[in-house]
């Protein structure tokens, strides 16, 4: 458990870089990137062939960051200046490119083969026990972080709502998410023990659909007729869900300090884990810094109205070559996380898909919010692990149309989410009604 | 080009052409501005005052013709630059940053701002912060002068249409400019607000910023220009003073289309 844990940690660290890489560009800049994966491909391929061949690792990083980031100076030099959904185009077509050429390259990638046996981060350290309780203080810290961001949240979300109205709202909403859970979790007992009986598997996938349909249809119409004529409801469901964070992310801490303090049963992943986690956190308390900057204010003035950027003495071009590359190199960065972390890179671990799950991630969260990202990732992560290896004991499917099925969930997840909060889940609902 | 009081013109366009596949929208336009003066710029719909204006910016690349700002020549300039020279214009429809604070719409207008270069943010964070909080009492001053300060910290998107109008000339100020080009600020503005928009652009201009106006609304035009220019097909009809102009039988011509 623990070992997957730490996976499953440094997998969310690695999407949420890389989304955060696309926020800056699309939720920040409003640049259609459907190309993303390309600056995470170069940042992987540089990283661990500059390693293989003897360059320090934090070199290595830094050039294959650097790398990425010269791709999205190229794209930008040469295709900023068309309208965004052309951009669009070009960045989905520059990182099938790259795929393909990856493919074929074998002098340099080595091709379908796969580069394997590069250098790790951290895997040989055995560190002595002051150390590890110091890395652990520092996951502390992190971990600490996080929760007051939730604090400050919950805090704007509870201004002005009366006490009395929070406790039972809270309360209501606790029960209705809670039940929701072990309702689904029963649901999913049940149809696990049904699979391995010698009920038809037509019988068993009709009535699982009917279930989860019946279900979602009464919470549906439970939280949209009564929940949310409780006074205080918005202010309920964030208490819920700060409530949930806090369970879950503890949950989730004690692996992980757990993982630290045992240094030595893993070094490889658990060193791994402690550098993407520290990554990310400086990653994103440097993205905040700068998109409340001046620097970040021109960026939103470019997503929302170019003209007037350029009207008001902005060089808009450059600002959006900056956004790609900086987004790039960010994208690069978790590159190299996604190449250790797999161990072994191959040309197909860079699909197109992948760009797409980082859209998933910054839509699911909010377009322009950080901590959206942040959340989108966990949230996505969660569900495709949950996914893979829950659902095969339950659905009736074979192992690639279970693949496929996941997938669809998720478009109809986002469906859900466009209609009922467009704005994403951390989303701002006033910015949508705006008018130009 | 000086003119009797022996003042350079503070824009002066000379001979501009633009045309849109065969639509001469611009046809060997001129134009001068005096430092200090409100400067109208009328004609029919079509004449291409907006097209001249776009020229002006360098939204619009010329055909032909000459620009000189400020004395220096602004052809070869990006749009970005002319603001950065002094020059700014706003848009015929308003055009705010909706999902930006009011305040924020003001704050980006700034120039020369430190903290617009990312490193920045980390290298000189005490010339961004400081320059930031000076910046925030020009422009809450500018807001409150016009009447904005209490929506300072809303969306410009929740403004409605008169207020939108204010506040991108509002945010045109911020930009400290010597010469700011409004395209019809009185189109599509209930009475009351118009006189408003009149008397603040009186008061700027008592306060030394030069004005050039696009506008239909002749009472606007009349009460506040001390020349106008006039535009008709992309051609100089005339020039002068709003009384010489109300008077010539030739704009009056292009105006009820003889």
């Amino acid at each position: 458990m623990e070992g997957y844990i730490v996976s499953l940690i440094i997998f969310t660290a690695t999407f949420a870089l890389f989304g955060l890489g696309l926020n800056l560009q699309w939720g920040y800049t409003g640049l259609i990137n459907f190309g993303h994966v390309a600056f995470m491909a170069v940042g992987a391929y540089t990283t661990t062939l500059l390693s293989l061949s003897g360059v320090p690792l934090i070199l290595a990083t830094v050039l294959g960051a650097g790398l990425a980031a010269a791709l999205g100076l190229l794209i930008g030099l040469s295709t900023l200046r068309l309208r965004e959904d052309y951009l669009a185009i070009v960045t989905i077509g520059v990182s099938e490119m790259l795929r393909l050429v990856a493919v074929n390259e074998e002098w340099l990638t080595r091709g379908t083969f796969g580069i394997q046996r590069f250098p790790l981060p951290l895997a040989t350290l055995n560190p002595r026990l002051p150390v590890r309780v110091g890395m652990v203080m520092v996951l502390t810290l992190v971990v600490g972080l996080g929760f007051w961001q939730v604090w400050v949240w919950l805090q704007q979300r509870l201004k002005g709502v009366p006490r009395q109205a929070i406790t039972t709202s809270s309360l209501a909403m606790l029960g209705y998410l809670g039940s929701l859970g072990l309702l689904l979790y029963g649901v999913g007992v049940g149809a696990s023990q049904l699979k391995i009986s010698d009920l038809p598997d037509w019988a068993l996938g009709l009535g699982l659909l009917i279930t989860v349909i019946g279900i979602g249809w009464v919470y549906l119409w439970l939280g949209d007729r009564v929940l949310s004529q409780l006074p205080g409801a918005t202010a309920g469901l964030a208490v819920a869900s700060g409530a949930f964070c806090l369970v879950f992310g503890v949950w989730i801490y004690r692996f992980a300090a757990s993982a630290l303090y045992h240094y030595s049963r893993n070094p490889s992943k658990t060193g791994l884990m402690f550098l993407s986690v520290l990554l990310v956190a400086i990653v994103f308390w440097a993205l905040q810094r700068l998109v409340r900057s001046p620097w970040g204010r021109v960026l939103k003035a470019i997503r929302e109205d170019e003209e007037v950027a350029k009207a008001l003495g902005k060089p808009v071009f450059w600002y959006k070559l900056q956004s790609l590359m900086l987004g790039g190199f960010i994208a690069g960065l978790a590159g190299a996380l996604y190449a250790w972390q797999l161990t072994t890179v191959y040309p197909d671990n860079f699909r197109p898909q992948i760009t797409f799950n980082a859209w998933t991630i910054v839509v699911l969260g909010g377009a322009g919010n950080n901590v959206g990202t942040l959340l989108g990732a966990a949230l996505f992560l969660t569900y495709e692990n949950l996914t893979r290896f829950v659902l095969q004991d339950i659905i009736p499917l074979s192992d690639s149309q279970l693949g496929a099925f996941r997938i669809m969930v998720i478009g109809l997840l986002l469906m859900v989410l466009m209609v009922w909060r467009p704005q994403g889940i951390l989303g701002k609902k006033e910015e949508l009604t705006l008018g130009r | 080009m000086v003119d009797s009081h022996g003042r350079q013109p503070l824009l002066a366009a000379n001979a501009l052409s633009k045309s849109f596949g065969g639509i001469r929208a611009v046809d060997n336009a001129s134009l001068e501005v005096l430092p200090g003066s409100i400067t109208g710029l009328i004609g029919p719909n079509g004449a291409g005052k907006t097209t001249l204006f776009n020229l002006l910016c360098r939204f619009v690349q010329p055909d032909s013709g000459q620009i000189i700002f400020d004395g220096v020549s602004i052809q070869h300039l990006q749009p970005h630059d002319i603001a950065q020279q002094g020059m700014v214009r706003t848009f015929q429809v308003a055009r705010v940053l909706s999902k930006l604070s009011v305040m924020e719409n003001m704050l980006l207008a700034a120039q020369h701002q430190a903290g617009e270069r990312f490193w920045n943010v980390w290298l000189r964070s005490s010339t961004v912060r400081q320059q930031e909080r000076e910046q925030r009492e020009q422009a809450s001053a500018i807001l409150e002068s016009v009447g904005l300060a209490h929506m300072a910290q809303d969306y410009a998107g929740a403004l409605s249409g008169g207020q939108r109008k204010l506040l991108e000339i509002a945010r045109a100020l911020m930009v400290r400019p010597k010469l700011v080009l409004l395209d019809e600020p009185a189109a599509g503005v209930n009475p009351t607000l118009i006189n408003q928009i009149c008397d603040h652009i009186l008061r700027w201009n008592q306060e030394g910023l030069t004005f050039l106006i696009i506008e239909h609304n002749m009472d606007v035009v009349m009460s506040l220009c001390d020349r106008v220019w006039v535009l008709a097909e992309g051609r100089n009809l005339a020039s002068g003073t709003p009384t010489e102009i109300q008077q010539n039988a030739q704009v009056l011509e292009a105006y009820l289309g003889q």
